[in-house]
């Protein structure tokens, strides 16, 4: 839970491949439709590129503009566009990923921010608020608890 | 694919909120009078808060005398939480993806040199 109390989901994760490697399997629709989706499409990483990805065939498609790309270190795209069409003035969630040699390999550092903008709109008092973490630490075992009393019934 | 419920993540996601949830937990059930003792927010400020946790059945409440008292809907607390944790494991899962996706290819390109 740690990382998502401000909207932001962050992590890090090691890889033993170089970044070239690691930046083509996040960047290139191939592989996006191994890791993510069952299919996807994207013509290049490139800024400004759009692509889709697609679900049960095409079931589910949605969307995503690819914002930064500098391989091979920086791979940012926005998705979750609310009306399932691309659209630059919409509240939509960025994901990074950051790519650093790291040992041999790679440490890929991952972001998805935009919780905030969809529906955080009192985030901007976080900052005021330096216990609301306690307040996750309090109810989470609360949670724990209720689990418990569930699974026990 | 990412299923989160704005109007809840919206009702969660706001720290005075969250607050107030940790206070009814704690203290079983509350007023806005009684909430506000502990917050730096006014009454009306916390009958609003209130009327948003209510909306999406975060919270139920009770006639007490001239206010309302209002205790946590801990299944449907749950269910927030579960989908803060999801959003967070998918990516998990994506990441554990990517990683073995990538380090099967550099071990293809390292075969192939060494071939070579």
């Amino acid at each position: 839970m740690k990382s998502m109390e401000l909207g932001t989901i962050e992590r890090e994760i090691h890889v033993d491949a170089s970044p070239e490697i690691v930046f083509e399997v996040v960047s290139r629709p191939e592989h996006i439709s191994e890791w993510w989706s069952d299919d996807a499409t994207l013509d290049e990483a490139a800024p400004g590129a759009v692509g889709e990805l697609a679900w049960n065939d095409r079931a589910e498609v949605v969307p995503l503009k690819v914002v930064t790309a500098e391989p091979p270190r920086l791979f940012a795209f926005r998705w979750c566009y609310p009306d399932g069409t691309v659209d630059d003035a919409a509240k939509t969630m960025l994901v990074t990923f950051e790519l650093t040699p790291s040992g041999g390999g790679t440490k890929i550092k991952l972001t998805e921010t935009g919780f905030r903008e969809m529906g955080w709109e009192a985030a901007q008092l976080e900052a005021a608020y330096n216990d609301h973490v306690a307040g996750w630490d309090h109810f989470i075992p609360r949670l724990g608890e209720y689990v418990a009393k569930l699974a026990a019934s | 694919m990412i299923d989160v419920d704005d109007d809840l993540w919206s009702a969660i996601g706001d720290p005075t909120r969250r607050r107030m949830l940790d206070r009814l937990l704690a203290d079983g059930d509350g007023t806005a009078t009684s909430l506000s003792v502990h917050l730096p927010v006014t009454r009306q400020a916390i009958a609003k808060h209130l009327g948003v946790l209510d909306r999406v059945g975060l919270v139920h409440s009770l006639p007490a005398g001239r206010e309302r008292r209002y205790r946590v809907d801990e299944a449907q607390l749950a269910r927030a939480v579960a989908q803060l944790a999801s959003v967070g494991s998918a990516w998990d899962a994506r990441l554990q993806r990517i990683k073995r996706i990538a380090e099967a290819i550099q071990r293809t390109k390292n075969e192939h040199n060494e071939k070579e």
